[in-house]
């Protein structure tokens, strides 16, 4: 047992967070506060968000990124956000959910643009050391996108804003794809359904990471 | 539920059921009322109609809409959400395309937005933004609950500036109404005493962060006269009448099964159907009103079935447009009489006329320094509001006439901000896990003026699915609008400057008229039925069982959100002509 914890330690004002098993208790207050107004079913589909409502079954089929270079985008994507404390982001599947962006969201000729991208990361790699990208070590790895990095923020403010460097645009996807994802929001950082109250003024320690 | 109402016997009023149906079409029993619309205003109408004894037709275009079972999106993670929250680009882009144009219009809150395709409007000069929602409950489920109260500079500003035509009213006659609907919806906020911006009855207030504390000493120090408050909002900062005070998960508009919000599903509606004296009938596309050129009634509305296109003819001996403003001028410039060929009542010529909005999307941003060990816990549906401080008196004069309020807030940035510059890896990680930089916004919604050139009209050539003509929509802001968003972009960095704001930026955005959501005026309330559509009490001056209480009546905009009004003014003209039947000065 540790002595009594201090504010550093939880949420303040000694109330904790709801956690979920919590939140189910909250919304059994609220089917009973306001009686009635709220039906059994929906209380039942409200709880039934507490485990996650959806699962998809089976792995990711890519729908525009080949076997090769889904390999590449999510060793990049690793690269970027990598495992720490937390899972990174290949293990929250931010390579799939750029694929779903080029598949179904980006038009096409942004799409167009990210994989000529990728080529030229493969290109640098070949040029370079003579390997694709993948096979190279992690300090190759690393020296290759800090170069890339570097370049994409160097003439950040003379580039027009339609045509980024392909850096950020990969960056840009990869947090996206990651800080929404269910590893991202809830483990790296901070998201709460519930958190049934609000305080305006609370240390940073006491929250202990952004909110998602 | 027998009958509430005195029935007319003498023959000038005859019995509504007296006025034949067109043979191909159903004939509905007679109500005491019938109300269009179920939104903010069309849910006070229920009620109030209701809870006085009548009787009451409730007609929603859209479809039901029931309290949980309908928010499907409520508390629904991003990792649920199929594009995680930036929504189906594609679908929007062949079926919302200018629906999505609408800050509230995002992934979760789409299903509450209208098919572009299906609900067509034409533009002429100018671009006009009609956003809408079909469905029980209208926007009040999507509203940004803001709830002001206007005042004498409000009402008075036509009359003294020799802008268009005076108010027929004044805030002592509205006051008492804003203290009925306020003690029923619920609205949180802070008491401040100014005349420019009367207090309602408050629920607590929200408390303001750090940050927005700072600034607001700042801006009272600084300036003279100016404040910053909390937005007065109508979300529940406790248990209020059987619905439960906020649990600040944050974005409302996806729907609050607890009703922590006011919305005509959470407030209204629940009242208007304990009383067991409402139809509520969905899937009604009113199509026009069934006008009785003898006795100068209506005697009900013609609908069609949104589902199987049936013609049905419902009778009533009182009507309350409360569609919003634009589909109540569309209802009445569709019911076209041998007294009145371009729209009911429409003697004047003015209906359709006096478009407004608010414009807005012109402020200022800035980073504050010094607050980096503090942060908040839960998320506010609710920001900051700073109140109009321009052209009060001789001292605040400016070069354009009227006023602006700011709405806005401080926060941390989030994870966002990470691919703005460069990093990568474990550190990026560890950077992005804490709160960004605090970060204060102060965006400004300012009045606009009555104008004759923006206007809605049918358009003859575009008809929907139902055979109703479309709408062609002229809007556009004037000069006195574009004078004051210099000043709103100047102003706002002004005060963030003498809080010591860093990186200071000024933006202006284009705007388009409609944008605000807050479409006002067409069909304008006056005491000249020769310039206007509406009286005092939201009666038309020339078909006196008709009300129109939403949006439609406004004769000048203010610069405050409209939906608290629309509830004043709803619930006051419910209880003048109920008033007015049952002492027998309004046959009916």
């Amino acid at each position: 047992m540790t002595p009594a914890r201090t504010s550093s330690q939880s949420v303040p004002s000694g109330r904790k967070p709801l956690d979920h098993i919590d939140r189910r208790e909250a919304l059994r207050r609220v089917g009973f506060l306001i009686g009635g107004a709220v039906s059994a079913p929906t209380v039942s589909a409200l709880l039934a968000g507490c485990s996650g409502r959806t699962s998809s079954s089976g792995p990711y089929a890519f729908k525009v990124l080949s076997p090769d270079q889904a390999e590449l985008v999510a060793t990049l994507v690793d690269l970027i956000i990598p495992d720490t404390d937390t899972p990174g982001a290949r293990s929250a599947g931010a390579h799939e959910f750029i694929d779903k962006m080029l598949a179904d969201w980006l038009p096409d000729a942004e799409r167009d643009r990210f994989l000529a991208g990728l080529a030229g990361v493969e290109a640098r790699a070949t040029t370079a050391h003579g390997m694709d990208f993948i096979a190279l070590s992690e300090a190759q790895q690393v020296a290759l996108l800090t170069e890339l990095d570097t370049e994409a923020y160097a003439d950040a403010e003379n580039r027009p804003a339609s045509d980024p460097p392909f850096f950020r645009s990969l960056k840009e996807l990869t947090l996206a794809g990651y800080y929404t994802s269910e590893i991202g929001a809830s483990q790296e950082l901070l998201w709460m359904a519930w958190p049934g109250r609000y305080d305006s003024d609370v240390p940073v320690s006491d929250v202990g990471r952004a909110w998602a | 539920m027998g009958l509430t109402l005195p029935v007319a016997t003498d023959n000038t009023h005859p019995h509504p059921a007296a006025v034949p149906a067109a043979p191909h079409v159903r004939r509905q029993d007679i109500y005491d009322a019938i109300v269009v619309g179920t939104g903010i205003s069309g849910g006070w109408a229920a009620k109030e109609l209701t809870e006085k004894g009548l009787n009451t037709l409730v007609l929603e275009r859209g479809g039901p809409v029931v309290a949980g079972e309908s928010y499907q999106t409520e508390h629904l993670p991003p990792w649920e959400a199929a594009f995680r929250g930036r929504g189906n680009r594609k679908r929007w882009a062949e079926d919302y395309p200018m629906q999505s144009q609408a800050g509230p219009f995002n992934e979760y809150t789409a299903h509450w937005y209208v098919n572009d395709r299906q609900h067509p409007y034409t533009m002429g000069r100018g671009k006009f933004l009609w956003i809408r929602g079909y469905h029980v409950g209208g926007r009040s489920i999507m509203w940004g609950r803001q709830s002001y109260r206007w005042s004498d500079l409000d009402f008075e500003a036509n009359a003294k500036e020799g802008v268009e035509i005076d108010w027929p009213i004044r805030y002592a006659d509205i006051a008492p109404w804003y203290d009925y609907v306020e003690e029923h919806a619920g609205i949180s906020g802070e008491a401040l005493g100014l005349s420019q911006l009367p207090d309602s009855r408050f629920l607590p207030p929200m408390p303001q962060n750090v940050v927005e504390r700072h600034v607001r000493a700042a801006i009272e120090q600084n300036f003279p006269g100016r404040t910053m408050t909390i937005g007065r909002s109508a979300v529940l900062t406790q248990n209020h009448k059987g619905r439960a005070a906020c649990h600040y998960c944050g974005p409302c508009d996806r729907g609050c099964t607890p009703g922590s919000y006011f919305s005509s599903i959470s407030s209204t509606l629940p009242a208007a159907q304990a009383t067991g004296r409402m139809t509520l009938r969905p899937n009604s596309i009113v199509h026009s009103l069934i006008y009785d050129e003898a006795t100068d009634r209506v005697r009900g509305v013609r609908v069609i079935d949104r589902e199987t296109k049936e013609e049905i003819e419902f009778r009533g001996r009182l009507v309350f447009l409360c569609a919003s403003a634009l589909a109540s001028t569309h209802i009445l410039l569709n019911t076209r009489t041998p007294r009145f060929p371009n729209g009911l009542a429409n003697g004047s010529g003015t209906l359709g006329h006096y478009l407004m909005d608010h414009h807005f999307k012109v402020g200022a941003r800035a980073n504050f320094d010094g607050y980096e060990d503090r942060y908040y816990f839960g998320h506010r549906p609710n920001g900051i509001y700073v109140p109009r401080f321009r052209n009060l008196d001789a001292r605040s004069q400016s070069d354009f006439l009227r006023g602006y309020g700011y709405q806005g807030g401080a926060g941390r940035e989030g994870w966002g901000r990470g691919a703005a510059s460069a990093g990568f890896g474990k550190d990026l990680k560890e950077r992005l896990r804490q709160p960004g930089p605090w970060r204060m916004s102060l965006t400004a919604f300012g009045e606009v003026l009555p104008r004759y050139d923006n206007f809605c009209e049918l358009d003859a050539t575009v008809t929907d699915e139902w055979g109703i003509p479309a709408l062609r929509i002229h809007g556009s802001l004037g000069p006195n609008e574009e004078a004051m968003r210099i000043d709103m972009a100047a102003a706002a960095a002004e005060m963030l400057d003498a809080a010591g704001g860093q990186n200071i930026q000024q933006y202006t955005a284009p705007y388009a008229l409609g944008e605000g959501i807050h479409e006002m005026g067409t069909a304008r309330m006056g005491r000249d039925p020769r310039t206007s559509v509406l009286n005092g009490w939201n009666q038309a001056h020339e078909v006196p069982n008709l009300f129109v209480t939403d949006g439609a009546c406004m004769t000048s905009a203010a610069c405050v959100n409209p939906s608290l009004t629309y509830m004043a003014l709803t619930a006051r003209a419910v209880d003048y002509a109920v008033d007015q039947i049952r002492r027998g000065a309004l046959r009916v």
